[in-house]
């Protein structure tokens, strides 16, 4: 296992599932956040945990010294109040370290039941008497998106200077988004996709119709307008690896990574440039070059381009120009977990798409396995030597990491 | 005849169906998920025959269902 030095800073990773869930693990969260049942702002997700799963979680989590947080964050209605209760007490019972949530109800229900509490970004806190107030209930509090590095230096230094305790009797600590996508809306109050599509971000249905390319059109004459940028909505995604000693100086002791709604590959590599970057910056190697590398390495995987957010308080219009990813790769299925010969270090697949190289790069992700990357070195189609593999073979290649039956077999191509 | 069917493992609850149709939707304050009022469950699939004068009020409650977890025909 990584040494794990007293972080200057926690990493908080997001898991959409068991694979992601694997992948943050692997690569040097410190946290990671999770959603389960319908209560929380990726609800339409189809990976989502039950509680059910929430004992394994925790105890997966615990054997690596890594923190699990359930965000139970929509907005709450009288009929939800029962499954509020219930999923409390369920994670109170199988050892989640914290429930992340805004509405009321939710606050009460932890506080009732004991159970340690973080506010989520739905609460959008965006000022010290905000922090003051959440921290007669919770121990750590996001920040909304939408505030410069001067408002969180300011917030961090009156919290820590005061301070402001919370339940648990110390300081209360103050997270911030690091990386992932943002919203036009502060901080996840927008209602557009409930008034397009009666689905409503607010209960983790956002069809992200934000994203989409829009036209101005007069009403009265019929005529169009010329946007600049068709995708007048959707900003580029956020990240803060280029200026994290600045992030880390404010004070923030919590780095939160946004993602539950991507993939595993996204969360192993975006955990595993962060993990690096605050590993650098406690061991004074943070440079310019570091950040170059790590950088080409998060535009490999799902971006809208890039940006420092609100952060520095540049002047606003970074929209992006696409309706979809900017990832300089891309996976493409090729097959499925047959099984692992650990002696020999070998994985057997049985190809259902495209073909396999000598030389190609692959990904294997599972529940278990999270994401586990490699290259061709050799292959075996049904046990003789070959340079290729194609659909309806069986194919045998050296791979150092275990990987178990199921686990799908990926190529990753330049995008 | 009209056949609604509603797969309620995706439901995330929103209440919409349960405004619209009130006599044949309800909120379950178990799990909070809508609750297809006579219907019958097979793998996940809850099921009910309902008369046609029901057609309307629940073709626009599966029109309205941000998950689209509702299927109503005539049969």
């Amino acid at each position: 296992m990584r040494n794990r030095k007293t972080p200057t800073i926690e990493l908080m990773a997001p898991a959409g599932g068991w694979e992601s869930f694997q992948a943050a693990l692997d690569n040097g969260a410190d946290s990671i956040y999770f959603g389960a049942d319908q209560l929380n702002m990726r609800a339409r997700a189809t990976m989502n945990f039950t509680l059910a799963d929430l004992p394994e979680i925790a105890s997966r989590a615990k054997e690596r010294n890594v923190k699990s947080y359930l965000t139970l964050n929509s907005v709450i209605f009288d009929h939800d109040l029962s499954l509020v209760r219930r999923t409390v007490d369920a994670a109170l019972s199988a050892g989640i370290s914290a429930i992340i949530a805004a509405d009321h109800a939710v606050i009460v229900a932890c506080k009732d039941a004991g159970m340690p509490l973080h506010i989520s970004t739905q609460a959008n806190i965006s000022n010290v008497e905000a922090v003051r107030f959440y921290a007669m209930f919770a121990d750590v509090m996001v920040l909304a998106r939408e505030l410069s590095l001067r408002q969180v230096k300011a917030i961090c230094k009156v919290v820590n200077e005061e301070p402001v305790i919370g339940p648990n009797g110390t300081p209360v600590r103050i997270e911030i988004f690091g990386h992932g996508a943002l919203c036009m809306a502060v901080s996840g109050k927008c209602h557009i996709s409930l008034h397009t599509h009666n689905a409503s971000a607010n209960r983790g249905a956002c069809v992200q119709n934000c994203r989409r390319a829009y036209k101005v059109i007069d009403l009265e004459e019929g005529h169009e307008l010329v946007v600049d940028n068709e995708f007048i909505m959707s900003p580029k995604d956020l990240c803060t690896i280029d200026f994290l000693d600045r992030i880390v100086d404010t004070g923030a002791s919590v780095l939160k990574l946004e993602g539950r709604g991507r993939s595993a590959d996204y969360v192993a590599t975006v955990t595993a440039c962060y993990r690096e970057a605050i590993d650098a910056l406690n061991d004074g190697t943070y440079g310019a070059e570091k950040v170059g590398g790590w950088m080409k390495r998060l535009e490999t995987v799902y971006n809208r381009g890039f940006w420092g957010g609100y952060y520095l308080g540049q002047q606003l219009g970074e929209w992006t120009d696409g309706p979809g990813s900017k990832a300089t790769q891309r996976k493409v299925h090729l097959g499925t977990a047959e099984h692992y010969f650990p002696k020999a270090g070998v994985a057997q697949f049985r190809m259902e798409a495209h073909q396999l190289h000598v030389g190609d790069s692959i990904l294997v992700m599972g529940p278990v396995t999270g994401v586990a990357e490699g290259t061709v070195t050799e292959l075996r189609v049904d046990g003789r030597p070959a340079t290729e593999a194609k659909r309806g073979d069986t194919v045998t290649i050296p791979f150092e990491r275990p990987v178990r039956p199921s686990d799908k077999l990926y190529l990753t191509v330049p995008a | 005849m009209v056949v609604i069917t509603q797969q309620r493992e995706r439901c995330i609850g929103c209440n919409y169906c349960a405004e619209l149709v009130p006599d044949r939707w309800a909120m379950s304050k178990r799990d909070g998920k809508a609750t297809l009022i006579g219907a019958v469950q097979r793998k996940g699939f809850h099921t009910v025959r309902v008369a046609d004068d029901e057609l309307e009020a629940n073709r626009a409650a599966a029109q309205v269902c941000p998950v689209k977890v509702i299927r109503v025909s005539s049969v």
